[in-house]
């Protein structure tokens, strides 16, 4: 038996016979390890295995008569052309597999975070239900689940040294699919995720990435296909933030509040000369309240801009809506509105006032109309805030919260000028309802 | 990998294990160079294993639960002893009886190539009889290689 001869051997003492024994010298075992830590093997469990192993074969082969120094060339290259180091890394490699249920996992996590997001993208496209709940849980999953186990693995798998690169790449992608996803469902913040989350990419990452790059493996160009991906996720970021606010479309929306200004101008020039002209009554109730709301409105589109812009009302009398950074925000008009939290706040430039104003006004016109006609035309005058709305979901809403609780901020105020025609419209036909007209009150008889 | 003489790597690939198991079912506890010196003489040395491949697996066995060590000093080194643990006794029965009846398949698979010339080629598909006997060498009178 081969095997017993050889622990045999070795459980001499290894100091005791120098010269003549095959056992190796204390100095000689100090020799390998040296080597063995000097050659890249850097894990202890390892190193006790070699030095055995080494040490062992080394006997054997000073036992058949070699010398040290051929018994040490023979046994090494035994390890093959890669040496020591190529034991460590295939032992590193075997012991850092995913194990199968964490391949199940992330597999499962990326297939299924691909899938919503994709699916979503195709939904909201369409204008189809559901869509916005597949984005955020895509989202999340690739943020909570796929990205995290990517991480965590290549933590695992490469060395230490390579910890910031990793870490960094997380956080960059993390924060960028944050920002993403804030942009797509318009929520408050994405601006500030994407910048972040591209600097730290461009910053931290990139530069590390190919500063390894280039200390490991000179001649190894960055692969085509990873760079082809760095450039698809940039024309991606850009189409969607050119499709989340497309300029053609604030341009119409700002010409819609440009053409509605110049009819609300001319129709309060009418009205106002319409005043002057002989009435069947006396208007001047009516002429007040009327003025009185357009100018309560202008000044809650002021305080809007003021509150977007961040200066004084003064200021922003000043301020151009197209040049407004924030005019796609839709929290400055909730909270002026509606308030902060759940409960509707009320006070001054808030969406219940408003509606008190509309309300009262709509009435003050409908008086002025005889009692016969008052149905037709409360079914049909403007101002209108009973009644149940809809949103985008196809849930019902009352006026309050279908006017205000989702409307970006440029939108609103061209609504609010609408609403100022509307008041000067209603005015107008009063007016010219009660215009005298000797040929009409005062029938030739 | 396997230094091996006679074996193509390919083919010895996802062996090692089984190899490393079944050899410790039967010795209890070895080290890692008696584990190569045992495999090159069962084998004739045909199979020898490397210490790149050998050490990486069984650290892997370790960390997967089917191998513990032992460690006894030896004058300045530690000499690691591995052997079985519970669930490696029975993977390495797993592992044997897997492989006893792979190679049983590759055999009654490959014994029908083996034929003599002159018996019936039953069962083959007639890509597989000309692939037959075109290992073996056979002159052939099909149309397709005239």
């Amino acid at each position: 038996m081969k095997n017993k001869k050889q622990s045999d051997a070795v459980q001499l003492p290894a100091f005791g016979g120098v010269g003549g024994g095959s056992e190796l010298t204390e100095l000689q075992v100090d020799l390998i390890d040296a080597y063995i830590k000097e050659n890249g093997v850097a894990q202890s469990e390892l190193q006790e295995d070699l030095l055995d192993h080494l040490c062992t074969s080394m006997e054997n082969r000073i036992q058949q008569g070699e010398s040290f120094e051929e018994a040490f060339q023979y046994t090494l290259n035994l390890f093959g052309p890669g040496g020591l180091k190529q034991v460590q890394n295939e032992t590193f490699e075997l012991l850092t597999e995913m194990n199968a249920i964490m391949k199940k996992l992330t597999f499962g996590f990326g297939l299924t975070s691909t899938f919503l997001l994709l699916a979503g993208t195709i939904f909201k496209l369409m204008h189809w239900p559901l869509a916005s709940i597949m984005m955020v849980l895509g989202a999340g999953l690739l943020v909570l689940g796929y990205l995290p186990m990517i991480l965590a693995h290549k933590l695992k798998e490469s060395p230490k040294g390579e910890a910031l690169l990793h870490i960094s790449g997380f956080v960059g992608l993390t924060m960028t699919s944050v920002g993403v996803l804030f942009k797509v469902m318009h929520w408050p913040g994405a601006a500030v995720m994407l910048l972040g989350g591209m600097g730290v990419l461009a910053f931290g990452y990139v530069p590390i990435y190919f500063f390894k790059r280039y200390k490991t493996s000179v001649n190894k160009p960055v692969t085509l296909s990873s760079m082809m991906v760095s450039v698809a996720c940039l024309i991606l970021i850009f189409a969607l933030m050119k499709t989340g606010n497309s300029s053609y479309y604030e341009n119409g929306v700002m010409l819609t509040d440009e053409s509605l200004t110049e009819e609300l101008e001319s129709t309060s020039n009418l009205n106002a000369a319409l005043y002057a002209s002989a009435l069947s009554t006396d208007m001047t109730e009516l002429k007040t309240e009327a003025n009185e709301l357009v100018a309560h409105i202008d000044n809650l589109k002021l305080e809007l801009v003021a509150k977007a812009a961040n200066v004084s009302t003064e200021e922003a009398l000043k301020i151009n809506l197209i040049d407004l950074e924030k005019k796609h925000d839709m929290v400055i008009p909730r909270e002026l509105l509606l308030g902060a939290d759940d409960k509707l706040r009320e006070g001054q430039f808030s969406a219940i006032e408003l509606k008190g104003l509309f309300d009262h006004y709509r009435n003050s016109v409908l008086s002025q109309y005889p009692n016969d006609l008052q149905t037709v035309m409360s079914n049909n005058l403007g101002l209108r805030t009973d009644g149940a709305f809809r949103n985008a979901h196809g849930e019902e809403q009352d006026w309050i919260h279908h006017q205000f609780e989702y409307t970006p901020l440029f939108t609103l105020i061209t609504n609010l000028t609408k609403w100022q025609l509307d008041v000067r419209q209603m005015e107008n036909q009063v007016l010219l309802s009660k215009i005298s007209r000797p040929e009409a009150s005062n029938p030739p008889s | 990998m396997y230094h091996c003489h006679m074996y193509s790597q390919e083919l010895l690939k996802g062996t090692l294990q089984t190899i490393i198991l079944s050899l410790l079912a039967e010795n209890e506890r070895m080290y890692g160079y008696e584990i190569t010196q045992h495999v090159k003489d069962k084998t004739a040395g045909e199979i020898q294993l490397t210490e790149g491949a050998l050490y990486p697996t069984l650290h892997k066995l370790e960390a997967e639960g089917f191998l513990t060590t032992e460690k006894v000093s030896i004058g300045k080194r530690v000499r690691k002893y591995y052997s079985l643990t519970e669930i490696g006794t029975k993977q390495a029965n797993d592992k044997v009886i897997e492989f006893r009846k792979f190679s049983e398949t590759m055999n009654d698979l490959l014994n029908s190539f083996n034929q003599p010339p002159k018996s019936p080629e039953r069962g083959l598909s007639p890509t597989l009889q000309l692939l037959s006997r075109l290992m073996l060498n056979e002159k052939t009178e099909s149309p397709c290689l005239t």
